[in-house]
């Protein structure tokens, strides 16, 4: 077994290493799963006491929580699926977390995790949580908390090579140097120059993970847009395709509907599910990042 | 308006503040907890009074504490900062630490004001740092924003207190070397006599004798800080903070009749752009 140090390099402070997972938080687990099935994500296991399914596309975990207490503070998820964590891949979870407290991090409510396993997470945007991962190469956090399902395959191919691409993250006006310092004095990110975009999403602030392995994308009100209900959350899932078009149609023939009026058109750079339930979409974009090695190597 | 200034229950406060005409509240931490029917009532009170919360305050002692006090202080300082937001107020005053425990090393001071602000951030708040003119190590605006300057976070700023300036007699000049970007709330109230020397002096003044800006002796020179701070571009927020034992029992309506004359007094002194009543707010201008 290796011993992990906390040895941190400058410009990755964490060894961060990638997304482990994202959690997705809903009353209607079953609708949102449809949709992600049709984008190519895979149930593959169940949680062994709470209504938490995890799906697989590739390299993509991504976790379904209808449990009633998966929002802190709330007595059951809304009907419209809400992103609620990004589980981060670090080199030391525990090391990670006590850094990012020393920094000014709040630590999360634990009742609110998806896993029984004692996952360290700090709180996000919103009421979103923030988690550390150490544990994905040699062991799978999985193994602890879920059972597979019945006959499913437990590393589905990814359709058309997706893999994380990043996170879109609206936040209120005038607050884009406070979450940019979060992000970079906590994580370690750092911010692209301006004007540097991927995608057909051409607006708000692209900042880097240290591992170059995802983005964040952060997203101010828009001008005119005074009369819209605008909050702090996690917005949607930027999924990477090596060949947009080619992705695009994969997932049409699975019935996926792309926005393609306004200034929003499919293209080789990227394009835009409608939105389902009010409020998940998902976004494509052309992508020149390597997806690295699936979550764990136990089963599910 | 403050509401630290008047008597009475939240109620009849935020009733007396609005019926003169003040669109805005700065609310203490003891105005929710001391409330009969509870934080969440009071909180409720002022989110439907139809003022806008300025600021919440006060964090004290919070910077420069060796490890077991820091850790407390954290706690108090994470309470305090769940109580801001649910006010809605995007503004946390903090006070520079009087405390004997508490180191004078700019680099701590700065570290600790650091991850406050961090702690602001997903909450949406911003922290105004107010030199207090007893504090133990910080006393004087322009140290206050050295510490600020160097800790150099987004939503860590100054408060500025007219009361405290004049108690240390600081050369309004020295507002000069500050970005004013970084001036998130300016609190303006006088005294009645013309030096304060002693700290016990400045403790018993700001604690119980100020008065509203024209009732003092140092009238000319508040005019002077809005002026300045107008001229120099501050377009934020101004509160009129008056610990006053006399303003304490009487009908609020009383004070806050004295607090708007206390506004035509300083309208009739400062450019009309100045008046915090009248000015018309730029849309990008954050409140608190």
């Amino acid at each position: 077994m290796t011993v992990r140090e906390p040895n941190p390099e400058p410009n990755n402070p964490l060894g961060m290493d990638g997304i482990e997972f994202i959690e997705y938080a809903t009353s209607q687990p079953q609708a949102l799963g449809s949709v992600l099935q049709s984008m190519g994500f895979v149930p593959i296991a169940r949680h062994r006491s709470r209504e938490v399914t995890l799906y697989r596309q590739g390299t993509m975990n991504l976790i379904v929580n209808a449990h009633p207490d998966a929002l802190p503070g709330m007595s059951a998820p809304a009907a419209t699926p809400e992103l609620k964590a990004i589980a981060l891949r670090v080199r030391d979870a525990a090391f990670a977390w006590r850094r990012s407290l020393d920094l000014g991090a709040w630590e999360m409510p634990t009742r609110a995790s998806a896993m029984e396993l004692n996952i360290p997470g700090i709180h996000g945007v919103g009421d979103s949580l923030i988690y550390f991962v150490d544990r994905y190469r040699d062991f799978s956090i999985y193994d602890v908390d879920f059972v597979p399902l019945p006959g499913a395959e437990s590393r589905p191919l990814a359709l058309a090579g997706l893999h994380y691409f990043g996170i879109v993250q609206s936040i209120l006006e005038d607050r884009t140097a406070d979450w940019l310092e979060f992000y970079e004095q906590l994580l370690g990110f750092t911010v692209l120059p301006e004007g540097k975009f991927f995608g057909v999403m051409p607006k708000g602030t692209l900042l880097e993970s240290p591992c170059r392995k995802f983005y964040l994308q952060l997203v101010e009100p828009p001008p005119g847009s005074e009369d819209i209900h605008w909050e702090e959350n996690l917005l949607r899932i930027g999924l990477g395709a090596p060949d947009v078009r080619a992705a695009t149609r994969v997932l049409k023939e699975r019935g996926v509907i792309f926005i393609d009026h306004g200034s929003v058109q499919p293209s080789e750079k990227g394009a835009l599910t409608q939105v389902y339930f009010g409020g998940v979409t998902f976004e494509l974009v052309v992508s020149h990042l390597k997806p690295g090695a699936p979550g764990g190597r136990g089963q599910p | 308006m403050d509401t630290i200034t008047l008597a009475g229950p939240l109620e009849a406060k935020l009733k007396a503040v609005r019926d003169a005409g003040f669109s805005q509240i700065m609310v203490s931490a003891r105005d929710i907890v001391e409330h009969p029917g509870g934080e969440a009532a009071a909180i409720a009170l002022v989110r439907q009074s139809g003022l806008r919360v300025t600021g919440f305050q006060t964090l004290r002692d919070f910077e420069g504490l060796p490890d077991h006090l820091h850790a407390y202080k954290l706690d108090i300082a994470k309470a305090m900062l769940v109580m801001c937001r649910a006010l809605g107020s995007k503004l946390l005053v903090v006070c520079s630490s009087t405390s004997a425990h508490a180191s004078g090393d700019p680099d701590v001071l700065a570290r600790d004001l650091r991850k406050l602000a961090m702690l602001a951030v997903p909450l949406g708040i911003r922290v105004a740092y107010e030199a207090l003119s007893w504090g133990k190590r910080v006393k004087e605006f322009p140290q206050a924003w050295n510490i600020v300057a160097a800790a150099n976070r987004s939503n860590l700023g100054l408060e500025l207190d007219s009361f405290h300036m004049l108690a240390t007699r600081t050369e309004l000049d020295e507002l000069d070397l500050i970005d004013l970007q970084k001036v998130f709330l300016v609190q303006l109230s006088d005294f009645m006599w013309r030096e304060l020397p002693s700290i016990e002096e400045r403790i018993n003044t700001a604690r119980h004798f100020r008065v509203f800006p024209g009732e003092g002796l140092h009238g000319e020179e508040v005019a002077d800080l809005v002026r300045r701070l107008d001229q120099k571009g501050y377009r934020g927020d101004y509160s009129l903070e008056v610990f006053n034992d006399d303003y304490t029992q009487l009908p609020p309506a009383f004070v806050t009749g004295r607090a708007r004359q206390a506004v035509k007094w300083l309208t009739d002194r400062v450019s009309r752009r100045s008046l915090p009543v009248r000015r018309d707010r730029p849309r990008a201008q954050r409140s608190g």
